[in-house]
């Protein structure tokens, strides 16, 4: 029935459903250099001007594809490093210092780390194991299959590993 | 299974009960906990999140505002009408008038119902009744505790997760929190069906179940000491005293090295905590302190 996009309603809708998606994804792979909520509103601008030529069906696979492309265009394969929130002692009931340090210490590794993986799995591990994307969705996201996002978290997680397992 | 193995089934949630004892067996264990717990540090929303629709389509308008198409209209006119067949359906089967009083921590509230009985409801609690059907069967349903003026009339039903409560014109007071049951009567006879047992409750008397266990008790008092900013309680174990405290402040209490189970009579006043904490705490020879503005804590005195 819905043969193209060009309605808000219909627009709205999809736009609710996957700009945080897009968001997550054009984040954890390129980091926030380019501003990814900036992205998010150009490919969702240009999906609205092609909208007569787009299916619903489409509408995902269309804003991704586009992101992407957005993004390969400025991007000089620099070294992304994620910013990760600062420890607040409040979040314990238990404020002993020592602690504290340590946990940050770990994620300074952690995020050292991180710079070392390709975008793919950096994406692929994050989505999964901070938003929650199952297996299949991330997989549906990046038009690859299922086996492939199983592996890319595993390798992931294996070089994380190994990186803070050095700097102990 | 190797550890390989493991780590990726492990991954992918698929480890059985005996695989994760492998699993924990080996010697990352907590390595391997700790990096996917504190992956969420990373989280693209606490650095960047995406605006709402609205933004977006402040942008749209400018470079759209000349192309309506009269096809568009055409699929708003469907959605039109889909929505409000979609409306109608609800209404028809769904929609049954349900009206719900809530209140939070700290908050007390009353209201009526239809046929002029009223309700006053205690902190942290929720009643819900059928306004359109409020003719043909008196019946609310409660969760937490509340106090019951029921105006005379045909069968009223106080439906909770502990029990029925059934009247035909009295006062009584419900309270029902988890493990705790407890109804008094101040006026009337009201009838309970709790656990396939029935019980008749008779002017002056309290039925209390406390971990399924079953005591019939009298008061005095002709309306609930909570309806005087005072809870009350008597041979009640401390942390069903402390959950009181919690709602009534809206503060959360932890108890350090005491028995909760032991048992409390006394009661607290609802608008002063220093007051509240000192009645409660002295009496077992304990002592509290505030650990941040809604964080208490109370252990014994050494």
């Amino acid at each position: 029935m819905l043969d193209n996009v060009c309605d808000e309603k219909i627009f709205s809708t999809i736009y609710n459903d996957y700009a945080k998606d897009l968001h997550d994804y054009l984040y954890y792979k390129y980091g926030d250099q380019f501003d990814p909520n900036d992205k998010v509103q150009e490919a969702f601008i240009k999906l609205w001007d092609k909208c007569k030529d787009v299916t619903f069906e489409k509408a995902k696979g269309f804003l991704f594809m586009v992101a992407k492309n957005m993004m390969l265009n400025e991007i000089k394969h620099k070294k992304i490093v994620l910013k990760h929130q600062k420890i607040k002692p409040k979040d314990y009931t238990n404020e002993d210092p020592e602690f504290l340090l340590e946990k940050e210490q770990f994620l300074e590794k952690y995020q050292r780390a991180l710079t070392k993986l390709t975008e793919e799995q950096r994406t692929i591990f994050l989505l999964n194991k901070v938003e929650g994307k199952k297996h299949q969705e991330i997989a549906d996201m990046l038009g690859i299959s299922k086996r492939v996002v199983e592996y890319r978290i595993y390798t992931a997680f294996s070089v994380i590993k190994s990186e803070i397992k050095e700097f102990k | 299974m190797d550890q390989e193995q493991l780590e990726k089934k492990w991954l992918a949630d698929e480890l059985t009960n005996e695989e994760l004892e492998d699993f924990k067996k080996l010697g990352d264990y907590n390595l391997n906990l700790d990096i996917i717990e504190n992956a969420k540090y990373f989280k693209a929303s606490h650095f960047s999140s995406v605006k709402g629709f609205e933004h977006l389509k402040a942008n749209l308008k400018e470079k759209t505002a000349p192309v309506i198409k009269l096809q568009s209209f055409k699929i708003l006119y469907r959605i039109a009408a889909l929505f409000v067949l979609g409306l109608t359906t609800y209404f028809f089967l769904f929609y049954n008038n349900l009206t719900t009083v809530k209140t939070l921590a700290s908050q007390k509230t009353s209201f009526e119902l239809p046929d002029a009985s009223s309700v006053m409801l205690n902190a942290f609690s929720k009643a819900e009744f059928n306004k359109k059907k409020w003719a043909e069967k008196r019946e609310v349903t409660l969760q937490g505790e509340a106090f019951f003026k029921v105006a005379k009339g045909s069968k009223f039903d106080v439906i909770t997760t502990n029990g029925i409560i059934s009247v035909l014109g009295t006062q009584f007071n419900v309270k029902n929190r988890s493990n705790y049951f407890e109804v008094k009567c101040f006026e009337g006879i009201v009838s309970i069906n709790s656990n396939g047992t029935s019980h008749r409750l008779t002017q002056g008397n309290t039925y209390r179940v406390i971990n399924n266990v079953v005591v019939v008790d009298t008061t005095i008092k002709n309306q609930p000491e909570w309806l005087d900013n005072l809870s009350s309680f008597k041979s009640v174990p401390l942390y069903e005293v402390i959950a009181e405290l919690e709602r009534q402040y809206d503060v959360v209490i932890s108890v350090k090295k005491e028995d909760t189970n032991r048992l409390f009579t006394g009661g607290f006043v609802h608008n002063n905590l220093e007051h509240a904490l000192a009645s409660v705490t002295v009496p077992f020879n304990m002592t509290y302190k505030k650990d941040s503005s809604n964080k208490i804590t109370i252990y014994k005195i050494e």
